[in-house]
């Protein structure tokens, strides 16, 4: 059975090509367009994976990051960030985050900053995935 | 009543993101959130003859506005806030509470914002329009200020303006969630020169006497929270006269309540929310009677 990979983004063009990438390489895309909607299909689905944008309505990326790694079933779902948003402002946010006393998270499974090319996005699923 | 959440419209123009930093002192109260707006106005990517709808065009300013709000996000994140951007093609009032409410936002953030004359005449200015059609808090935000009075935390004297409303109750409420963002509030009530007329020196000792004890009541409830409270009592024209009590207590913002009077009713009677929006120089807070 296909492994389900759920693409949390706001931007349509980017669902779009994430969705192809996803379909080409043999996985089953779920999409979200926010945070709060992603919260819920991971409930409901229980993706293999999870490919986050940051800089969404509603529930940013930077949140919904911190929810699901300190949620005890959403933990180990392994996560890959996709934005435009620079890793080290994420990794200073996360900080930011732990020194107003939230818990500290670890560091996502991979990175990518946009535009990122379709064999290494599908490179990195098949490294994460197998 | 808290403010955890902002919607922060911007243009690019009056509002920049040495706006948005300096109410980043609400965070003290709570704030955790912002969200950005950037409304494309219409006529920018509207149909023109022989062209078309400016498709390319669109696309051309949502990625400028993209750009600029990827820019001003990773500087918040970095400050540990959340983050979210709207960029829309419309008309800004309708979008601004169509996003605050998807949003559910505790405030709103605009500049004040004018119409063409003839739009204007007969729909207000976009500012007014605002007002009278949002159920949050508004604050109309002129960052710098032709006296240059409001600096990096403009929450940090406020003129709070009471008229004993429904309205006015929610503009204390605020004022006391606001707690540690604040330094000084001066609270000042003007009596109406119009009210006055007509009555005996007695009949005004009276009216002096009972809107001071009114003032008094406020101000113990808000010194439980801060050392710095004044109250004041003022007799003129409304407006005019909180203009001059922001003036000599060095407000750096002004923090009313504001009635739901139709557009009609507005231009006949006045009202002083909406007069304000229009002519403060200082940032005006406002506060709808009912909130959401």
């Amino acid at each position: 059975m296909a492994k389900k990979v759920l693409n949390v983004e706001d931007d349509v063009h980017t669902r779009i090509f994430v969705s192809t990438v996803l379909e080409r390489n043999g996985y089953t895309p779920i999409l979200a367009k926010d945070g709060e909607e992603g919260m819920r299909k991971i409930g409901e689905e229980r993706p293999d994976l999870i490919i986050l944008d940051i800089l969404m309505p509603k529930e940013c990326g930077i949140k919904m990051y911190r929810e699901l790694k300190t949620d005890p079933s959403f933990k180990d779902i392994p996560v890959i960030i996709l934005s435009a948003v620079s890793k080290r402002t994420f990794l200073r946010s996360q900080e930011a985050l732990t020194e107003f006393g939230d818990e500290t998270v670890p560091e996502p499974q991979a990175y990518l900053e946009k535009p990122v090319e379709p064999e290494d996005l599908a490179e990195i699923l098949k490294k994460i995935l197998g | 009543m808290k403010i955890t959440k902002i919607l922060f419209v911007t243009d690019f123009e009056e509002l920049l993101f040495n706006a948005l930093q300096s109410l980043m002192g609400l965070r003290k109260a709570g704030l955790n959130h912002v969200v950005l707006l950037h409304v494309i106005p219409r006529e920018k990517v509207a149909m023109r003859r022989g062209i078309g709808y400016l498709k390319q065009e669109e696309r051309k300013l949502r990625e400028i506005a993209n750009i600029r709000f990827i820019d001003w996000a990773e500087t918040l994140f970095e400050q540990g806030m959340e983050v979210g951007a709207h960029i829309a093609v419309g008309n800004t009032v309708p979008k601004v509470l169509s996003v605050a409410e998807d949003e559910g936002v505790d405030l709103i953030v605009i500049a004040r914002r004018k119409r063409g004359k003839l739009e204007e005449l007969y729909a207000g200015s976009e500012t007014s329009d605002l007002l009278r059609k949002t159920v949050r808090p508004v604050l109309i935000y002129n960052y710098i200020s032709q006296s240059g009075r409001v600096g990096e935390n403009p929450f940090e004297r406020l003129l709070l303006a009471l008229d004993w409303s429904l309205s006015s109750e929610r503009a204390l409420d605020l004022v006391l969630a606001l707690k540690g963002t604040v330094k000084r509030v001066d609270i000042i009530h003007v009596v109406s020169e119009k009210d006055i007329g007509k009555l005996s020196k007695t009949e005004i000792q009276k009216l002096e006497r009972e809107n001071k004890k009114r003032l008094n009541d406020v101000c113990d409830v808000l010194v439980k929270q801060r050392s710095d409270v004044r109250s004041h009592l003022y007799i003129g024209k409304i407006e005019e006269q909180i203009r001059k009590g922001a003036w000599e207590y060095r407000a750096t913002m002004i923090v009313l309540g504001t009635g739901s009077k139709s557009i009609w009713k507005e231009r006949w009677s006045g009202s002083v929310s909406h007069t304000l929006a229009e002519r403060s120089e200082l940032p005006l807070l406002v506060i709808p009677a009912e909130i959401k």
